[in-house]
């Protein structure tokens, strides 16, 4: 079990070894305040940018080309399917119980298929929760930015909750027989692979475009997890979590 | 309800690359507003998303013809001096008149190029406003649904965040999409890069400049 994990806990332990390495940055010369290894994360992200164009950006370009929608759809179904057991945990955790039986409820109606096919109404309706957002319902700090090998963007609050989810997996105990581990021993590269090609575009601009492309990815991935620990996985009509920037921005007209 | 073709989208990261088109032809139903309600800026939104839908069917794909089209159409719509002036943080203030003045010619040339070369992508759309929630006196956000109709991609909610100043022109200000802010994200990355040259505003400029040029 642990050895379908490998790749991702190496990914943790070489950015520990390298966060070792480096010290933290004075708040004067960092570009966010946020990121006190700012330098060790700059090197980071250019050895993931990388990996990205060397790989997942060949890959992901050839399976948006080869696979049609219904496969790509059944496997974002899967990896959907398979993070339910660890929503409905840290729902409960979190004292989320609604949320926590949905997630239930979806996990075992969707396992008649693995999860490839979606068999109930509309899973949307399920929130996705992590154990670094339970860490966060704990009043758990987010420490600083890190940049992780291969993962990317996390705060320290979020690689602990990545940890913890990696080791503690519900699926691994399922995966005994032989097609149910190897299923589960890819999903790690799978989703990698999915995510890169559903947002092929945008992680394209961000990359082939931007001025400060490491700057805006981590503007993304800090705006994307506020989203989340605010419960809003899916934006809704007329909410944001942006607002009080832009009141301020108002205020400070006048 | 309403369903209009309109524009696609990327997600998460992306959003500053598909996103902004807006209207060209056609009278706007949006106009100054005395009456700076939601309503108006929904009506913004409806006239600029019509406008839009009339440039998809007319364009040709002449990239000339297609970048002067856009630049009318964002000028119709947005609001280029809020943009700047937001996406430059706490440091517009600092700048000069001139820093001040190429930075807005700048921005409005990244905004103007991102949706030209994204213009293809937003082909194929329909749109389905949804809400309209003012946000204070000043700001309302507009809520729409843009899906694809042969669903071969997912269907997105988009807040255009709009401005209702009193007396002013209705404009957009940013776009937000899955929680991810154009403007927010263009203001971080840029206070990055002015934080990284020791506050110098001047050296944003530089880079934008080597970007467009490069």
């Amino acid at each position: 079990m642990l050895v379908t994990r490998l790749p991702s806990l190496l990914g943790i332990i070489g950015l520990v070894t390298i966060m070792a390495g480096c010290s933290s940055i004075p708040e004067d010369q960092r570009s966010d305040i946020r990121d006190k290894y700012e330098n060790g994360n700059r090197d980071v992200f250019a050895f993931n940018m990388g990996v990205d164009t060397y790989v997942l950006e060949p890959v992901a370009s050839g399976y948006r080309n080869t696979v049609p929608e219904g496969g790509r759809s059944a496997v974002k179904n899967h990896l959907k399917w398979a993070s339910m057991p660890s929503t409905a945990i840290n729902s409960t955790l979190q004292g989320k119980f609604e949320n926590a039986g949905l997630a239930t409820v979806h996990f075992l109606i969707n396992g008649l298929t693995l999860g490839f096919a979606d068999l109930t109404e509309d899973d949307a309706v399920v929130q996705r929760e992590d154990f670094g957002q339970t860490l966060a319902a704990a009043d758990v700090p987010e420490g600083s930015f890190l940049m992780v090998p291969v993962l990317g963007p996390k705060t320290t609050r979020s690689l602990a909750g990545t940890v913890v989810e990696m080791v503690l997996n519900p699926l691994g105990v399922l995966g005994s027989g032989n097609a149910a581990q190897t299923v589960i021993s890819a999903q790690p590269a799978v989703g990698a692979v999915s995510f890169r090609a559903e947002n092929f575009d945008a992680i394209n601009d961000a990359k082939y475009n931007a001025v400060d492309p490491y700057a805006r990815t981590r503007s993304v991935y800090y705006q994307t997890r506020r989203g989340l620990l605010e419960d809003r996985v899916t934006q809704r009509p007329g909410e944001s979590v942006n607002d009080d920037e832009f009141s301020d921005f108002f205020e400070e007209a006048n | 309800m309403h369903r209009r073709q309109f524009m696609q989208f990327t997600r998460n990261l992306g959003l500053a690359s598909s996103f902004a088109t807006l209207g060209l032809t056609g009278t706007s139903l949006s106009a100054m507003a005395a009456n700076n309600t939601p309503n108006a800026a929904t009506a913004h939104i409806d006239a600029m998303i019509v406008d839009m839908m009339v440039l998809l069917e007319i364009d040709t794909g002449d990239m000339a013809a297609r970048r002067e089209s856009v630049t009318a159409l964002l000028k119709k719509y947005f609001d280029f001096p809020g943009i700047a002036r937001f996406s430059a943080g706490q440091y517009w203030r600092a700048a000069t008149d001139a820093e001040k003045r190429e930075y807005e010619t700048i921005i409005h040339e990244v905004i103007v190029g991102t949706v030209v070369n994204n213009f293809d992508q937003l082909k194929g759309l329909q749109y389905t406003p949804v809400s309209s929630t003012a946000k204070g006196e000043k700001l309302a956000i507009v809520s729409g649904e843009f899906s694809d109709s042969t669903g071969a991609r997912p269907s997105v909610l988009v807040n255009w965040r709009v401005t209702t100043v009193p007396g002013e022109p209705i404009r957009v200000l940013d776009i937000e999409i899955e929680n991810i802010s154009m403007l927010i994200t263009q203001k971080q990355e840029n206070i990055a890069i002015i934080r990284k040259n020791k506050g110098k505003f001047s050296a944003l400029i530089d880079a934008m400049k080597a970007k467009l040029e490069g």
